[in-house]
């Protein structure tokens, strides 16, 4: 029974969801068999994956991808916490600041592609702008609400035991308690980071997975666009399950 | 340590002086809330005052002033003749709901207050000296989360008590644990008081608690507040809830609340008329 083996009974679903979809896909492609091009067989997609592996061409490009949306995310959480931080705590600076945040908050980061090649052109610059544009909303809004709700008896009990300077009680009460809020916005943005460097290199790159993937349907090689795509889903699960180890530990 | 003993047996000098203390304010109706009047109260040094009145008698609003939270609207608050401006270290708090930092250990939580004044090795070995004093010792490893309500109010109480503060305020700290729980948490604290003297301001809607805890008893007016009856509790500990004298105690303390009560509900009922 796979109850009785905790790893495998965890994986136990994903195994099966995969098993299910492979074995629609295969039979799709005997039932119609379609050019390879429209649709090719999950083991010529499979060879197509060893190959770029055993070439290191898909780590590399993967790798690429992934410190492109580090660097741009980092740099987002370095603004976008103390920003959050400051709008949580003061009243003025929320009615400022957060109205221009709904403004913006809803244009896709995509819509952003071609100004972004415009003022930076193709190279990093451009695509570190557009992983900050996606990754900084959703890092702000829960900053804010993460310090907004920080429980007031917290604060209180720690101004009795001592934290007489705000500084004190930001440090050793606030932004502790506000912490798991922060790690979401931390674990979603990423995500949505993800999702963006992808569309961004399909647009103007030679490099990172989103450029395979372009690459590969211009040479009419969907096996190439498949696998690309199979890697950015497999790097999301694992990054998102970092985030939730991170996430159970100081939430 | 012996000094401050002895003023307790002699003359008790007041440590705490509220002097016509009102307090009024809008509340979120924007309704005008006169919660305390010209209150009037001297809190010795090394005594333990429990204030007792019908909800929204504001003895809330009293507890939170001496705390620094909350501001007189007129009159003053003193503390050996200093006038409380702001929270400080050394009027401990302990709230009804434990407030213990859930993402610091049970010894990190009795750490806290101690950080700021001494080494970490000092303030180690103080938190795990009252940790062992309200019996936790075994669990300072562990999460707040991992424990139940009374040993939250027993860490609770350990993280105030090891910051030595001159004054400890406890509001209705045992209001939300089980009766069982609650008489042994009320042992412990006698325990822990009786052994250190300190100067607690107890709040608390329970007149056993309270003639079973303090030394003075202390029952305010409905609002606005006022005191209404200051009785000095005089029995031998450990007393016995059976003792006639302290049948005779809560019965005059009941009757004191009972008149107090039914402004209250007059008050409560014709404000539902009027809406």
């Amino acid at each position: 029974m796979a109850r009785s083996h905790p790893v495998v009974g965890s994986l136990g679903p994903y195994v099966f969801a995969m098993l299910a979809i492979l074995s629609i896909w295969q039979l799709a492609v005997v039932a119609l068999a379609p050019p390879p091009s429209i649709l090719p067989s999950p083991t010529l997609v499979g060879q197509t994956l060893l190959e770029e592996m055993s070439s290191g061409a898909l780590f590399v490009n993967a790798g690429i991808s992934l410190a492109r949306v580090s660097v741009a995310w980092v740099l987002s959480a370095v603004i976008a916490i103390p920003l959050g931080v400051f709008m949580a705590r003061s009243r003025l600076a929320e009615r400022l600041i957060d109205p221009v945040i709904e403004l913006f908050r809803p244009i896709s980061p995509l819509a952003w592609i071609p100004l972004a090649i415009l003022w930076f052109g193709i190279g990093e610059s451009g695509k570190v702008f557009i992983i900050f544009v996606a990754t900084f909303f959703p890092i702000v809004l829960n900053t804010v609400s993460g310090v907004k709700r920080v429980d007031p008896v917290l604060i209180r009990a720690g101004r009795v035991l001592g934290c007489a300077r705000q500084i004190d009680l930001f440090w050793r009460v606030i932004f502790p308690a506000s912490l798991p809020s922060i790690l979401v916005g931390l674990r979603i943005s990423f995500g949505t980071g993800w999702a963006a460097i992808i569309a961004a290199e399909l647009v103007a790159s030679n490099s990172g997975l989103g450029y395979l993937i372009a690459d590969g349907m211009e040479i009419l090689r969907s096996d190439l666009v498949m696998v690309g795509m199979a890697a950015i889903g497999v790097i999301g699960v694992l990054v998102d399950a970092v985030f939730k180890v991170l996430q159970t530990r100081f939430g | 340590m012996k000094t401050s003993e002895q003023a307790v047996t002699r003359t008790p000098a007041p440590a705490i002086r509220i002097d016509k203390v009102s307090r009024h304010f809008h509340d979120a109706q924007g309704e005008f809330v006169e919660a305390l009047r010209s209150t009037s109260l001297d809190i010795a040094e090394g005594d333990f005052v429990a204030i007792v009145g019908p909800s929204g008698c504001g003895k809330s609003t009293l507890l939170n002033m001496l705390g620094g939270f909350d501001h007189p609207s007129s009159g003053r608050i003193t503390l050996d003749g200093q006038l409380i401006s702001g929270p400080d270290i050394d009027r401990g708090m302990v709230f009804q709901d434990y407030a213990l930092f859930p993402w610091l250990s049970v010894l990190d939580n009795v750490m806290f207050g101690l950080r700021h004044t001494q080494s970490r090795e000092d303030a180690r070995a103080i938190a795990r000296q009252w940790l062992d004093l309200v019996g936790l010792a075994d669990f300072e490893r562990k999460s707040p989360r991992q424990l139940s309500g009374g040993m939250k109010q027993r860490v609770a109480i350990a993280r105030t008590f090891a910051t030595n503060p001159r004054v400890i305020l406890m509001d209705e700290p045992f209001g939300a644990l089980d009766a069982l729980t609650r008489r042994f948490l009320q042992q412990q604290l006698l325990k822990i008081w009786r052994e250190h003297r300190k100067t607690v301001v107890f709040i608390t809607h329970s007149v056993q608690e309270a003639v079973y805890l303090a030394t003075r008893v202390v029952i305010l007016t409905a609002r606005p507040g006022q005191v209404k009856l200051d009785e000095r509790v005089d029995l031998e500990h450990p007393r016995q809830i059976n003792d006639p004298k302290f049948r005779d105690l809560e019965t005059r303390i009941f009757d004191a609340l009972d008149e107090e009560l039914a402004k209250t509900f007059k008050l409560e009922a014709s404000d539902g008329y009027a809406d």
